[in-house]
Order: structure tokens, then sequence, then C-alpha cells
């Protein structure tokens, strides 16, 4: 019972600091949503509008039709015809140009012939992803129409993200990228204050005992945290149509397990350091690159070497990303995520216990 | 004594590592007692009262406090008393009144109870108007009084005030050690840390720690005896400090001379021939001086604690 008053009395305490400290909850609670809003346009896989220079040598009808084909769609637009090669490779040098499509003289003489016409594409290989896809949009433009339709035509079909929009396939993973860094991050500098203006020590002399401290200073950032998890929802649906297929219930049971995980790698990471500087340094370092690189939020886990891939598999956040795909995009129930939350579950425990057995040994008592 | 102490220490003692911050230290305070506890940085002073609040475990020895043995019940010690650390007393982000509300909650009041507590120890600090203020605006000793009142929100029997008056004015120094005798004589026991050595003459007994070592103990006037006998005389002449040092270099019985303000303050043996102001008067007149005067002057607890480091430390005695 009298744990209960001290821990709601550390409760309000950490409420009323954060009420004196409006950019603590600013960053708590607009940090998320001007993330999301920054890296949902900005990251974006889907690559149109690339600026194309036209070289035509053969000046004929069938070379125009060519370069009319690829810039008919949205994918490439034309930027200038100049006359020769050489001048277009001045285009490319200062960006105007990403690609240039040089056809040679005696283009149409091939293809009346019915011979292989040879046209050349350029490309800009200083940004290696826009190359890559450009020249995957043009192979596929420049094939002219065949007289007779082949026997059997492959259509491929992507379930789940029908448009296979990258705002849609990322927004999981810039959820947990998002709840991750803001969890640990808040986390650790809350308990590093009370080190660092040794309260600590005059919380350590009240009867309130280690565990309750620990429950009193982050109950209010798990409830901010699922707030988070509300609000980041939200902007999803609203603006990026990410869809909610799956349980509401089941998407913040998972959140809320994974919150705890990264609340406790934020009070380990308080609890070492005991300094808001290195613990702020810390907390973004643990948060970026296990979610960034090695949750499947950018590269598919699957490609990567197997040390890193069992790495992924220790932090939470590839679990996440992977529940919050299957229950959002895919519309699975809590069989399909149970590994996931046994998996963040663990990491939780394992934290807790390091943590814990450090915090009683460095303070004493 | 009757009453039985309200602290009692043996051979408490703290190791880190090869250093030993607290060496086999004994004293026993008495209900009521203003305790001193006195010691450069680095002593042991904060060692110690770590351990009696329950805050570190002794490396050997044993203590108790209120009744509760520090080591396997430190739970109860804490219930039993009130600490203000050195660093840390209060959350300047909060106000007087959201710092007094943690605390009573912390020491697990609620609803009414705590309210009411809340409500008297602003009063008595004197914040009923300003339980708004962050306490970041409040001056230092209004802080200070505050940090007193909160510590005590749970009326423990015990206070340990580590260093209570580091960065305090003077005259709010002073009002703080009114309020501490006020609240000895009303009962509670006092345990209190401090390098103004002239706090320490408001303490009923004086423990004295040196590089982790308890080396005395009495009362302010026992210790003065004990460890710096003889008389003290004030001396002044108009001919300066260099003059009146080398007529008193040949004076019988000088123990030790220290420059004070334009005076030099004399410790002279017990029964030492000149050690009367108009003996020494006459003395410094015959010997040419302008003007001198001579007044009877008192041991300080300075005096006792540069007299028991020098003793301690012979190699470094020069200061």
């Amino acid at each position: 019972m009298s744990a209960l008053v001290r821990i709601g009395a550390l409760a309000r305490k950490e409420l009323a600091h954060l009420r004196r400290d409006p950019q603590m909850l600013a960053f708590a609670l607009l940090l998320p949503v001007i993330l999301l809003l920054l890296f949902g346009y900005a990251i974006s896989f889907d690559l149109d509008r690339i600026p194309l220079a036209v070289v035509d040598g053969d000046q004929t009808a069938e070379s125009r039709a060519l370069s009319q084909r690829l810039t008919a769609g949205s994918l490439f637009v034309e930027v200038g015809r100049p006359a020769t090669p050489d001048a277009a490779e001045p285009l490319l040098r200062r960006g105007v140009a990403r690609a240039a499509l040089v056809i040679d003289e005696g283009y149409s003489r091939h293809l009346t012939r019915g011979e292989p016409a040879p046209v050349q594409l350029v490309l800009d290989g200083s940004d290696n992803s826009t190359a890559a896809v450009a020249l995957g949009y043009a192979t596929a433009l420049a094939r002219p129409k065949l007289p007779i339709a082949p026997p059997i035509e492959a259509r491929a079909r992507s379930l789940f993200n029908p448009g296979l929009k990258s705002a849609i396939f990322i927004l999981p993973g810039l959820m947990t990228f998002i709840l991750a860094m803001v969890a640990v991050m808040l986390t650790a500098l809350t308990v590093a204050r009370e080190y660092e203006r040794g309260s600590m020590e005059q919380l350590f002399a009240t009867p309130t005992r280690r565990l309750e401290i620990i429950l009193g200073k982050l109950g209010p950032y798990f409830v901010l945290g699922l707030v988070q998890v509300l609000l980041v929802l939200t902007v999803g649906v609203v603006l990026f149509g990410l869809p909610v297929r799956g349980s509401l219930l089941l998407v913040f049971g998972v959140a809320g397990l994974f919150l705890l995980a990264m609340l406790a790698q934020g009070l380990l990471i308080s609890v070492v350091t005991r300094s808001q500087m290195l613990a702020s340094q810390l907390a973004v370092l643990s948060t970026l690159l296990p979610t960034l690189l090695l949750s499947g939020f950018i590269f598919p886990i699957a490609n990567m070497p197997l040390p890193l891939r069992v790495l992924s598999q220790v932090f939470p956040a590839s679990h996440m990303v992977s529940a919050l795909r299957a229950i959002l995009l895919r519309g699975n129930g809590p069989e399909a995520v149970a590994r996931d939350c046994l998996a963040i579950a663990a990491f939780f425990v394992f934290v807790m216990l390091v943590t814990t057995r450090r915090f009683r040994r460095t303070v004493g008592g | 004594m009757s009453t039985p102490p309200v602290i009692e220490v043996r051979g408490l003692t703290r190791r880190f590592g090869h250093f030993t911050a607290v060496d086999a230290v004994d004293f026993d305070v008495q209900p009521g007692e203003i305790f001193g506890y006195l010691g450069a940085n680095g002593a042991g002073k904060s060692t110690t009262i770590r351990m009696l609040c329950g805050l570190l475990a002794p490396s050997s020895g044993t203590a108790r406090v209120a009744g509760h043995d520090i080591a396997t019940d430190p739970q109860a010690v804490k219930r039993s008393i009130g600490y203000m650390s050195q660093k840390f007393s209060l959350y300047l982000d909060l106000t007087p009144a959201e710092n007094l509300s943690f605390f009573a909650g912390a020491y697990g009041m609620r609803g009414a109870e705590r309210r009411k507590r809340v409500e008297a120890a602003l009063e008595e600090a004197e914040l009923v108007d300003r339980r708004t203020t962050l306490t970041r605006d409040l001056p230092g000793g209004v802080r200070q009084r505050l940090a007193l009142v909160s510590a005590r929100l749970h009326r423990p029997a015990v206070l340990f005030l580590d260093e209570p008056t580091a960065g305090v004015a003077p005259d709010a120094r002073r009002a703080f050690w009114r309020d501490i005798r006020a609240l000895a004589r009303a009962g509670t026991t006092l345990f209190v840390t401090t390098h103004h050595l002239d706090e320490a003459e408001y303490c009923a007994r004086v423990g004295l720690m040196v590089d982790g070592r308890l080396v005395a103990l009495d009362t302010p006037p026992g210790l003065k005896r004990t460890h710096v006998p003889g008389t003290f005389l004030a001396v002044e002449t108009a001919s300066g400090l260099p003059a009146l040092r080398s007529a008193l270099s040949d004076v019988a019985g000088i123990l030790g001379v220290q420059p004070f303000g334009r005076r030099l303050r004399v410790r002279f043996a017990l029964g030492a021939p000149l050690a009367d102001p108009a003996a020494l008067v006459a003395h410094l007149g015959g010997r040419g001086l302008a003007n001198p005067s001579v007044e009877a002057s008192d041991a300080t607890l300075e005096d006792v604690f540069l007299e028991l480091v020098r003793r301690s430390e012979p190699k470094e005695g020069a200061a």
C-alpha cells in the first residue's frame, strides 16, 4: 500500500518536471510527428521525374517515338536535346540531367531491317540507387511493342501494398525508430539527471525502494510512449494512408511491450553513465544503429551477412518492425506475432536484470 | 547516562578498495543532542553519514540508529531519520508545495494527512504566500529552511545534516542554527557535519575526523582544555607586526603565535610569567614598542582543529 503511495508520489513529481520543461514535452510529442513527416516524405524509394537528356543522332520518326515512349509517363522528363554525346556530358556533370539517352544515326535503318538497334543510356552513377531505378524503367520502356503477343505473360501483383508505395512499407520501421529514440532518450535523461544533481541519494535516503523508484519514474514515460504510438498511427493513417488491417489493441500491446524494452535500455544507459550528456549520446547511438540499420526498416534482414542477421534478432527493433508489418499491413492475429513478442520480452527481462544489479551495486546499501 | 543513546557506533569502518575512508570509529549520540562532526574534505564525514543513513553498507563494525541496525535493517533506519545531503535537498524546478508533497509521499504519507503535513511545513518555513514560486527563485536561506522542514515532514527522531550551511549567507546561517537549536530543545537528535568551525561551537559535543579516524570527541570547552591548554592573549601595537614578533621572540612559555588581523594571537603555556595582560604590556613597553595593548582571548575550535591536524600529520604541519 505505502509502496503504491511512494510510486504515485514519484510519478506525480515526474509529471511536474515535464510540465516545467516544455521543451522536453515538445521533444516527446512533436519530434515523432516531425520525424514522421520528414522521413515519410523524404524517404521514398519511388522515383519519378528523372531528368533526361536526349541525344537524337538519327532524327527519324522511329527515334522520336523512342524518346517519347520514355518521357510519356511521369518517370522521365526531357530536360534538353544536346546535339552530340559530348554535349550531353556537361548536363550530367552539372546534375541538370541524371540520365542521357543516346540514339545513334542508323537506328531506324536497323529497326526496319529487323536487326538489333542498339541505343545507349548514359547514367549518373554517383547516385547509385537512382541510376539503378532509371535503368530498370528505361529498359522496360525502350522495348518496342511486339507485333505478336507472347503466349505467356508474367504479371506481378503485390499483395498488402498494391501500389508498392514505400511510405506504407517504411511506416512500421519509422514508428519503431521514433518510439525507440524518444523512449530511450527521455528515460536516460530523467534518471541521469537525478544522479547529476545528487537527488538520487536523497531518494535512496527515503524508504522508497529501488524498484519503486524505477516504476515511479518510468510510469509517466510509458504512458507518454503510448500517446506517441497513437499520435504516430494517426498521422500514418491520415497522411500516408497506412492501413490498419489487424487489431488496434494488438498494435498497442506489442508497442507497449516494445516501450518497456526501450525504457529498460534507457535506464541501463543512465545507471551506467550517470551523466545527461553521455546518456543522451549513448541513447542516440544505441537506438539509431539497431533501428535504422538492423531492423529491416531500410535494409532487408534476409540480405544481411549471418552475424548481423543474428545481431538483428537480439534487438527488439527488428521484432517490432516485423510484428507491426504483420498486424498493420497483413492483418495478422496474435499467433503471428507471438514469437516476436517473446523475443522483445526476453530482451526486456535481460536488460532489467543487468540494470537492477548495477543499480544496487553502485549506490551501495 | 540513563537514557539509551539514539546513535550507537562501534568500530564502524568503510573501505573503498585499498582506501579506508572511515577507520574503526566509535561514538554514541544522546537523544536531543546536537552532535557536530568536523573534518576536512575527504576526512570521512560524508561516508560516515551515508552509512548511518542506511545508504552505504559498512565494511566492518556496527551501528544502531534509533534502535535499528544499519546493516541488517536499513529500511527501518530510513523511516526513522531525516537526511539533508550536502549536494541536493530540493528540486529547483518544482514549487515548495510540490517538493514537500513529493517527499511526504516518498515517506508513505497520503491523502488528508499529506496535505495537512505539507500545509504545516509551508507555514513553518514561512512560505505559505510563496507556495507557487519555483524553488530556484527562492533566496538561499529560504531554500535551506525549506529543505530542513522537508527533511522533517515524517517527524524523524534523528536528523542527519551533511554540510547544511555550505554556500549560505552568514545571517541566514545564524537563523538556520537558531532553528536547529530549537529542534534539539524539542527533543530531535541532530547529527551535523560542517567545516565552519564557528558553527561547531553550537554543538553539545564535537567529533573531529582526520583521515578517516575520529581523533577527538568532547564538548567544545573540553576539546579546548584538552588539546590547546594555556592562556590566549591578543596583542596589538602601533609599531607593526614584524616589530611585535621580534619583541615576542625571546619571551618564555609561548606555545604559538598566529596573526589575526592587525593583532597577534599568542598562546602561553599555563603559568607562564608573562601570560597576563598587564605583565605583557609592561614587557612590550620596555622593549620600546609604541602603544602596546593586550587583551585576554579564548581558544577557538580552529585552534583545536589545527593542533590536531598538525599532530596527526607532523610532516605537513607547517600550514
